[in-house]
């Protein structure tokens, strides 16, 4: 799957950090909360003093679907994928998915981990996966 | 609210319409002024969604109206029905119009369709490029395939099924009760896209999965065509037409994470906010007993079981017991979606499914029902209770 953000996104410090290979979030510096997507003030305490944290990459299996039916020309080779919803240890969803070709069985509320993903040279994506998905 | 609906009208609904959404929008208006007893010259308002690409100046220039007092959109494309019609009651009220027509046109199957990916995104090369913050299809989860709403339907229904510890057997059972019960509707409905197209449980269960755990029959149908209301005051309306149905209540949500899609909302396995029935209800002074008939916008069959439980109908996990002994069906204890729904009249962003509401009430639908009062929600988005003030 080849879907990238135009690139004057790419130039945020969300992405900026992902290509780095790890997962920040958008955080508060007064109440220390995180959250996402990125806004210019925090959510819980309205400071405007947010900055940017590295995640556990700790999360929980909110929810998923495995996508059978390619909507766009381009996607008809990657179907079937998985799309995932995942709940982060710091209370912030994301949108993830598994990476192509692993093998896994999903329950909702099971536990995962953070597995950031070069997929060029400026981009990478926050996968994440089963606990034990790597030892298995 | 103290305003009623006094027309409703619309082109055919169809997979081609062969003619502008412009032409589409006129033609449904005159058809619902025709219906209200009403002239084009009595139009002082106008609403529509942000998301309709003929603006109210379109309609202002072809029917060459003269005397447009207010005009406003409500956000998205279908969501927000009843919040359209909460927006045109409330100007109404404050004296700001008296005759409010909302409208909606799309050529939603010849033109741009909302289920595919290239309404999304851009082509660079081999790569495909997300421009938008916002969902469907935005930065953070285009990338990983998320792209049209179908999915995050998709999303919905499994976090349901994992929530309430569903088998697939049940969960199947549960989605097919409303995507079969609903095509009978259709089969008896001249108006619809399915008329003529049975369902078996057995064809349910054994068609293509889009995206699981979703197949082909928990979606609606993209359709052409153009919808039109008009409401006036509930005093007006005594003196016109003995057909007026009045809008007892209307309220519109949102709340935190609920857009865009939900994706962020704290739980995704029901859609409302907690208070949501509460407020809608207690403006009307009606509780969830009192409904007759429930319009439900099931862009995804997966809306009706979420819709029945948020506002009350039904206890929390208790849908699929509600719709596998077909409590939905036309002798079930709440007929839902009598025209066939979304799934199976058309996908007409819930303007269709007020005007069988109004039907219902005016007791002139094909599948009709012992109907007094009339509930219409749309996900968690906008609701409305139609009935006799």
């Amino acid at each position: 799957m080849n879907i990238k953000p135009a690139k004057q996104f790419l130039e945020q410090p969300y992405w900026q950090h992902l290509a780095k290979g790890k997962l920040f979030l958008n955080s508060c510096n007064d109440c220390g909360s995180s959250h996402h997507p990125p806004s210019p003030i925090c959510p819980k305490c309205r400071s405007f003093n947010t900055g940017w944290k590295e995640a556990s990459g700790k999360a929980t299996l909110n929810s998923f679907t495995v996508v059978r039916h390619a909507v766009h020309p381009h996607l008809e080779q990657d179907v079937p994928y998985i799309v995932t919803l995942v709940d982060l240890e710091e209370g912030v969803r994301l949108v993830s998915g598994i990476p192509a070709g692993m093998e896994v069985d999903l329950k909702v509320g099971m536990a995962l981990e953070c597995k950031v993903i070069q997929k060029d040279e400026d981009f990478a994506l926050p996968y994440f996966v089963p606990v034990d998905a790597d030892k298995a | 609210m103290k305003t009623s609906i006094v027309g409703i009208g619309q082109t055919e609904f169809s997979t081609n319409s062969g003619r502008s959404e412009l032409k589409l929008a006129l033609e449904a208006i005159l058809s619902a002024l025709d219906d209200a007893g009403l002239e084009v010259n009595d139009i002082d308002g106008l609403v529509r969604y942000t998301w309709d690409n003929t603006s109210e100046a379109a309609i202002v220039n072809a029917l060459g109206l003269p005397s447009l007092k207010y005009y406003g959109e409500t956000e998205f494309g279908g969501v927000n029905c009843c919040g359209a019609i909460a927006q045109a009651s409330a100007a109404i009220q404050a004296g700001l119009a008296s005759c409010v027509v909302f409208y909606r046109a799309l050529n939603a199957r010849s033109g741009v369709r909302f289920g595919r990916g290239e309404r999304v995104l851009s082509e660079d090369g081999d790569a495909l490029i997300s421009h938008q913050p916002e969902p469907p299809g935005d930065i953070y989860s285009a990338p990983f395939g998320l792209l049209v709403p179908g999915q995050h339907h998709a999303l919905y229904a499994q976090s349901y099924k994992g929530h309430y510890g569903l088998s697939d057997e049940r969960f199947t059972e549960m989605l097919g009760s409303v995507a079969v019960t609903q095509r009978r509707y259709a089969n008896n409905n001249p108006r619809a896209l399915m008329k003529d197209r049975s369902l078996t449980m057995d064809d349910y269960k054994n068609a293509r999965v889009i995206s699981e755990p979703l197949r082909i029959f928990d979606y609606c149908l993209e359709t052409d065509g153009a919808m039109a209301i008009v409401l006036v005051s509930q005093e007006r309306a005594r003196s016109m037409s003995a057909k007026a149905v009045d809008v007892l209540s209307a309220s519109q949500y949102i709340f935190p994470g609920s857009v865009p899609m939900y994706l962020y909302a704290k739980d995704t396995y029901s859609l409302a906010p907690p208070e949501a029935g509460e407020v809608l209800f207690g403006r009307a002074g009606l509780k969830p007993s009192d409904i007759d008939v429930a319009m439900v916008y099931d862009a995804t069959s997966m809306m009706v079981p979420l819709a029945l439980e948020d506002f009350g109908f039904i206890g929390r996990g208790e849908a699929a017991d509600f719709l596998i002994s077909g409590q939905n069906g036309p002798n079930g204890s709440l007929p839902v979606n009598t025209h066939g729904g979304l799934l199976s009249e058309g996908y007409f962003h819930g303007l269709n499914s007020i005007a069988e509401g109004v039907r219902q009430l005016r007791g002139e639908s094909s599948n009709q029902m012992k109907a007094d009062t009339v509930f219409m929600t749309l996900r968690g988005a906008s609701s409305m209770i139609m009935g006799r003030a």
